[in-house]
């Protein structure tokens, strides 16, 4: 539960905001400026914190960001690693799942994929807690349901 | 109870949208000088600004007063007992409540309002005047400087970066502040709305020299030159490209500003010039373009380098040890601002 300090010092939660911006490249415009500026924040100090948040990545991954806006128009926000889904399509060389999953095949990947990814995936906040099997579970999971077939080994 | 909602009104930040409000006019011959006085003691109602900061506020009411059209040719030509005259009025949006309340009580008889596409009025009430040091103050346009002795910088950002807000902007400038000491040549890479080379201009620079990637900062950065009476052959900006090389004028057709960037180019492209040389972008471009920045420099000059988080000053320290020697550190929220002086015999 929260501390006594953390009560007494809450700000009221004005808003929650789910964005997803290519890393390094956050701009005033759309499509951060117009979901911020609705609720007053400052952009550029947005932008400036982001971009250098996520320098250590290549440019225009797009990275999953939660942006809580308080009421008093300050905020606080958290870079998440990009989606699961758009490291398979990465790793697997398709720009998109196939159209019918489980009866098309778009493509294979290996294991050694599902492991690097479940990786880089366990240093996100919601992940901590899970083993690395369970999150490579979740990734196959995935890929199931994207058309994308897991093989041992490439043949 | 209209005066206390009114009087309410004046202390919320609102956002601007357009109001429509059909009001019945019984005698049509002169419908807008009727509904003229009837705003014109609405205006009255309102208090009296004491405090500066209210200004705004004031300011944000009478534009509503002005600036609505009424639409009675549309209205004469219904020959319906009933003939309204459309007022389109564009005011706040938290102010709109109130408005239409207090305009129904007028005797209005609907009042709709639509939404605008665009919220760009938050920049205005964000931006507040901000203390760097005991006189220097870095004042939006729209504000009055408090100090009026104090150095004051005048900003209009734009989309571009640098309000005087973030601290690595205020980092730079707290640096800046104990460098200058008069007649120094000042390269401010990154300029972004151009408040470090205007700062610099200020505080007793010779020549401040701005570059920057993004056209709009380049134009944000011209705008706020002239709003502080800083010349062309004070400060000048260059349009480049992400390796550093000066790209032609940012694609206006203003003479003048064709004319400072080409002499700007050629500053640009002499090294080793700037008695000062300030860097505030990102981590990855201060590592590619560490060489191009620190070769401006004369040797024994000081660079400058921010924008950078706390957790990436050893990778800058690294990369920059070759070039800086005496570099001292300072940190503010997190992020850092490292300067040194350019080594004037070769690492080894």
């Amino acid at each position: 539960m929260s501390s006594l300090k953390e009560i007494l010092t809450r700000r009221p939660v004005a808003a929650t905001i789910r964005l997803t911006v290519p890393a390094g490249a956050a701009r005033p415009a759309p499509p951060v400026g117009p979901a911020l500026g609705q609720y007053r924040l400052n952009l550029m100090a947005f932008c400036k914190d982001f971009n250098a948040r996520t320098q250590k990545y290549k440019p225009d991954i797009p990275m999953a960001v939660t942006i809580t806006a308080f009421k008093d128009n300050t905020f606080e926000f958290t870079v998440k690693s990009p989606s699961v889904t758009w490291y398979l399509k990465k790793a697997a060389g398709i720009e998109s799942g196939s159209s019918r999953p489980g009866h098309v095949i778009a493509s294979t990947i290996t294991l050694k994929h599902i492991y690097e990814i479940a990786k880089v995936k366990q240093s996100d906040p919601y992940c901590q807690y899970m083993s690395l099997e369970a999150i490579c579970k979740s990734i196959i999971g995935t890929a199931n349901t994207m058309g994308i077939k897991v093989q041992k080994e490439l043949d | 109870m209209l005066m206390a909602s009114l009087r309410n009104l004046l202390f919320r930040r609102v956002y601007t949208c357009s109001t429509t409000f059909y009001i019945p006019s019984l005698q049509l011959v002169r419908p807008t000088s009727a509904l003229l006085p009837s705003l014109s003691t609405l205006g009255h109602f309102l208090p009296a600004p004491r405090i500066s900061g209210q200004a705004k506020e004031w300011r944000c009411l009478s534009p509503l007063l002005a600036s609505f059209s009424t639409s009675s040719e549309a209205s004469t030509n219904e020959a319906s007992a009933s003939s309204y005259l459309s007022v389109r009025i564009r005011c706040r949006k938290d102010v709109a409540d109130m408005l239409s309340d207090a305009l129904l009580c007028f005797g209005a008889s609907s009042a709709s309002m639509d939404e605008p596409d665009d919220c760009d009025s938050t920049d205005e009430e964000s931006f507040h005047p901000v203390k760097i040091s005991e006189d220097l103050w870095i004042v939006p346009e729209w504000r009055t400087p408090p100090d009026a002795q104090a150095t004051n910088i005048i900003l209009n950002p734009g989309l571009a970066f640098g309000t005087g807000d973030h601290p690595t902007t205020k980092l730079c400038l707290v640096l800046l502040y104990s460098l200058i000491k008069g007649g120094e040549f000042f390269l401010d890479y990154g300029t972004g709305s151009g408040i470090l080379g205007i700062a610099a201009l200020k505080l007793g620079a010779a020549l401040s020299v701005g570059v920057d990637v993004d056209p709009q900062a380049i134009r944000s950065a011209l705008q706020n030159a002239a709003l502080n009476n800083v010349g062309p052959q004070e400060m000048q900006l260059c349009l480049v490209d992400s390796m550093g090389n000066p790209l032609s004028a940012v694609g206006t057709t203003d003479g003048n500003v064709k004319g400072q960037s080409s002499h700007g180019i050629r500053l640009v492209a002499e090294k080793e010039k700037f008695d000062i040389v300030m860097a505030n972008i990102l981590l990855n471009p201060l590592m590619e373009m560490a060489d191009h920045i620190v070769s401006y420099a004369k040797p024994g000059a000081v660079v400058g380098v921010s924008g950078i988080l706390s957790e990436q000053l050893p990778q800058i320290e690294g990369r920059y040890m070759q070039f800086l020697e005496g570099m001292s550190v300072s940190e503010m929220d997190g992020w850092a601002c490292l300067s040194g002086r350019k080594r004037i015999t070769k690492y080894s």
